[in-house]
């Protein structure tokens, strides 16, 4: 399962449309590094960032008839089920049960605990440059872009109030996009 | 809204990191069908994102491809009719907007065409109108004149020339049909009376007169009046009366006389 040809992103969607194998070969070849970066961010054990990654392709391969292209671009649609799925893996109790020699993330002390405690996260791709924000700005973006939480839970969990969350997140998301 | 100040105001960032919520989802979106230079900057963060993400990128394990490929092939086994239908789904919703685009210019295009046919139809029942009009005016001319033909040519007809009198130069033809007792008259050329004056043709039985109609001159000197019938007639005279005359002939109005030769 290999081929030459290159796509636009519009040929893609529609060969992904007519399920055609060589559409998902090319895609899997084009765009499962990236995707599996992305989920290494979220999930640092390769074998489960790995399952993860399968879920996402499959989801892909089964939901591609509600991309909309007016929306957004097809890798930003891949991107956030990318991030869904490892978020949905990272809240799972199977995730949490083989974390055996970590505590559950039931504060935000372990929270942010759990996230600073993993070099190999903080390491790569956007995380290094979120890393790279002050300390406030840091922990809004690792627990509602990382860890999927609410601004409702996140503002709960660090006893801000909502108002002061949003307006954090939306400044610490503008000086992101100044870093990349 | 200042569109700069939305566009720096870190919308783009939550929307396409998948931040936003449903509020704002929808409100980016109509902003972006509003604004190409929002759709713009949109697209200059997802590229940007796009690029971080291809720069650290990270191979998966070897053999996940075909491992993925295979779970794809029995959530979707490509022969079942699950595939066929969400295709089918997708072409005939497609289908449907065609169709529905269609319809509507279909039934714009029939609307404009009844409307047409409508005004054509209106125009030529007119005309047709007009021309029934004329055709039954023609026709009673043709009937008049074969009429008349039929009745100076009759050789039961007798012609009486009404010759005028007393230097009147009023002059008339009565058709007088012995058989049928029918009594007919060609205006040829007499003055015209005040409206409250007419014409009144007698026949002379003896010196009996008997009125045979008052009439009006004609509007032209093809019309064949018709007037009472008469069994018997010596001669025949036309004197002016007054409108609607039901008494005797004023005989110091005799306009014309003719005998009748039998």
């Amino acid at each position: 399962m290999s081929n030459n040809t290159r796509y636009s992103e519009q040929e893609l969607v529609s060969q992904l449309l007519q399920q055609n194998d060589q559409a998902f070969s090319y895609l899997y070849d084009n765009y499962s590094p990236a995707l599996f970066g992305v989920i290494n961010q979220i999930i640092s054990n390769k074998e489960i960032a790995a399952e993860v990654l399968q879920d996402v392709f499959v989801n892909i391969w089964k939901k591609i008839g509600l991309y909309d292209d007016t929306k957004g671009r097809l890798f930003t649609w891949m991107l956030n089920i990318a991030r869904n799925a490892a978020i949905d893996k990272l809240r799972s109790r199977s995730y949490q049960d083989s974390l055996k020699n970590q505590p559950l993330a039931e504060n935000v002390n372990t929270i942010t605990a759990n996230s600073a405690a993993n070099p190999l996260q903080n390491d790569i791709g956007l995380r290094k440059q979120v890393g790279k924000l002050k300390e406030e700005y840091r922990v809004l973006i690792d627990l509602s872009y990382y860890q999927g939480f609410t601004h409702e839970e996140i503002s709960k969990i660090l006893n801000l109030p909502l108002g002061t969350v949003k307006t954090r997140i939306r400044s610490a998301l503008t000086q992101l996009r100044t870093m990349i | 809204m200042d569109i700069q100040e939305y566009i720096s105001s870190g919308i783009i960032e939550s929307y396409v990191l998948g931040l936003a919520s449903p509020e704002e989802i929808a409100e980016f979106e109509k902003m972006c069908a509003l604004y190409p230079e929002l759709v713009a900057a949109r697209t200059k963060f997802e590229l940007s994102i796009e690029k971080q993400a291809f720069e650290n990128a990270v191979i998966p394990p070897a053999g996940r491809k075909e491992k993925i490929w295979s779970a794809i092939q029995k959530v979707t086994p490509r022969s079942s009719s699950k595939i066929v239908t969400m295709q089918a789904g997708r072409a005939r919703s497609n289908g449907l907007r065609w169709f529905a685009a269609a319809s509507v210019i279909l039934f714009l295009l029939t609307a404009w065409l009844a409307y047409s046919f409508y005004n054509k139809n209106r125009q030529l029942q007119t005309k047709i109108d007009n021309n029934d009009t004329t055709i039954n005016e023609l026709q009673a001319k043709i009937n008049e004149m074969a009429r008349g033909e039929k009745i100076m040519h009759d050789p039961d007809v007798m012609v009486v020339n009404m010759v005028g009198l007393k230097g009147s130069s009023s002059s008339a033809n009565v058709y007088w049909d012995s058989t049928s007792t029918n009594v007919y008259m060609v205006v040829k050329n007499m003055p015209k009376l005040p409206s409250d004056k007419q014409y009144q043709l007698w026949a002379l039985i003896g010196s009996n007169p008997v009125d045979l109609g008052l009439f009006d001159l004609p509007e032209s000197s093809n019309v064949i009046l018709k007037m009472k019938n008469t069994q018997k007639a010596d001669a025949f005279a036309i004197t002016i009366e007054n409108r609607g005359n039901t008494g005797g002939p004023d005989l110091g109005q005799l306009q014309s006389m003719g005998k009748a030769k039998l």
